[in-house]
């Protein structure tokens, strides 16, 4: 067995260009892939991780924002609920406040009703019993009342201060008579004499008639006037009566 | 008798005889380069099945060699992983009709085998110097140098004569049959003989490594022991 030496060196150089050629061509372009793919994959696992990081502090700071919300609306509603208790508490009072002011008023306005109604009732009651009296006392109208009522217009003018009764009565001043009913001559005529010696003189008298007074008779002079009638007396009551009720 | 052991010239440039190896040696080494650069041309990061295949290669290469000799398998990817394919391919090329492996052939062994007794050489100074290397002949004494330096040459030439062996005996004995029993009969032979190409392949580039680490490891250091 020979060696050929040419064929020995021919694959020596061969096989040497082979690795050059292979480990130029293949096995370094291969190779780097496969570690640019483990880079790649080596980066995208620390860029997943690092989502990931991320993703659990955004999960966190939800989970934060979500109690934090959760806490908030138990805040507001319970700011809400003590709004609401002190709003309807002050609602209460206000409406306990206006409902006293409300039964104060309406009670001072039945008060002043009822007042005003038994006044009124009152002064038609009275207006009644006096129309009621001037009726009464219009049948009791005669002889003997006009004397009655002629005695009380001597008695008053008795009772008038002197110099009043001086002035009234002096010579010459016209005084009038009046009565319910008409006076006869003979009437009239005692009328005069016993005025004038009520008065101590004799002032000029003129009988008129006016049937408002009832009965009765009055004296009117220039500056003043004797009421001496039913209707005076009526008035009188009528106006005591109502001012003791106005009172 | 011409020797079925000698190489059978196919043509003359010049003085220089071109061995059937030769060129059979060339035609795997275009297949391979022109494989390899097709292959590298549609790299993507998203891989293909085909660039897939091929990945896987160069990792299963990459593992043997981070197992085998406990280094990063940069530096020495290249080499091994070319004389793994190259050895398979070649020991494979038997299947084709009228090839004859060009690792049936002594010479390309040969070459094989030095180029892995280069390797040693440049592996172990690159690692640890000249006088690194040199040093590792007088391990564990001196006395060893003669003994350390004929290892050297003998283990190489123990990888040449193992896969010269081996496949030359495949390639003679299908021949054999095939001559003596007829065309199918060797059929069973010739998977054997893929077989034993394969696993010549793998035991190769597995000695390779075996050795440039022995060569690398002797003459690096060793590492700082610590109470």
């Amino acid at each position: 067995m020979t060696i050929d030496w040419w064929t020995l060196g021919f694959q020596t150089a061969n096989v040497a260009i082979l690795i050059w050629l292979l480990g130029r061509f293949f096995w370094r372009p291969v190779a780097g892939m496969i570690e640019q793919r483990r880079a790649e994959a080596q980066r995208l696992l620390a860029e997943a991780e690092a989502k990931r990081g991320e993703a659990a502090a955004a999960l966190a700071g939800v989970d934060s924002a979500r109690e934090g919300f959760a806490k908030e609306r138990e805040a507001i509603l319970e700011a809400a609920r003590q709004s609401a208790e002190t709003a309807r508490t002050a609602r209460l009072a206000e409406t306990a406040k206006e409902v006293a002011a409300l039964e104060a008023a309406a009670k001072a306005r039945i008060e002043k009703e009822r007042d005003a109604a038994e006044a009124a009732w009152r002064e038609r009651a009275t207006q009644l019993a006096v129309s009621i009296a001037e009726r009464l006392a219009a049948r009791l109208d005669g002889p003997a009342v006009r004397g009655a009522f002629l005695d009380w217009l001597l008695d008053a003018i008795r009772r008038l201060p002197e110099s009043e009764r001086e002035a009234m009565a002096q010579d010459g001043a016209a005084l009038e008579v009046i009565s319910a009913k008409p006076l006869d001559p003979a009437g009239q005529e005692d009328c005069r004499a016993r005025i004038g010696d009520a008065f101590g003189s004799h002032p000029g008298l003129t009988f008129k008639v006016d049937t408002a007074l009832i009965a009765g008779m009055e004296l009117r002079g220039a500056h003043l006037v004797v009421h001496n009638s039913w209707r005076a007396d009526l008035t009188q009551i009528l106006a005591e009566m109502t001012h003791d009720d106005r009172a | 008798m011409k020797s079925p052991l000698a190489s059978s010239i196919l043509f003359h440039v010049g003085p220089v005889p071109v061995a059937a190896s030769v060129v059979a040696t060339w035609v795997i080494m275009t297949i391979l380069v022109l494989g390899g650069m097709l292959v590298v041309r549609g790299l993507s990061l998203v891989p293909s099945k085909t660039q897939a295949a091929f990945e896987l290669i160069v990792a299963t290469v990459d593992a043997q060699i981070r197992d085998t000799m406990q280094a990063e398998p940069g530096p020495y990817r290249a080499f091994i992983g070319t004389l793994f394919v190259f050895v398979f391919v070649s020991n494979w090329s038997s299947l084709v009709p009228g090839v004859e492996p060009p690792t049936a052939r002594i010479e390309t062994d040969a070459a094989l085998a030095l180029l892995v007794f280069l390797a040693v050489i440049w592996y172990g100074i690159r690692a640890g110097g000249l006088r690194g290397y040199l040093k590792t002949f007088a391990t564990p004494n001196p006395i060893m140098i003669p003994l350390n330096f004929i290892e050297s040459i003998t283990r190489a030439f123990s990888l040449m004569v193992r896969l010269f062996g081996n496949v030359m005996s495949g390639v003679f004995v299908v021949g054999i049959v095939l001559s003596l029993a007829g065309l199918l009969v060797p059929i069973p032979l010739m998977a054997l003989d893929l077989l034993t190409g394969a696993v010549q392949a793998y035991i190769f580039a597995i000695l390779a490594m075996v050795f440039i680490a022995s060569a690398v490891s002797e003459t690096k250091p060793p590492p700082a022991v610590s109470s």
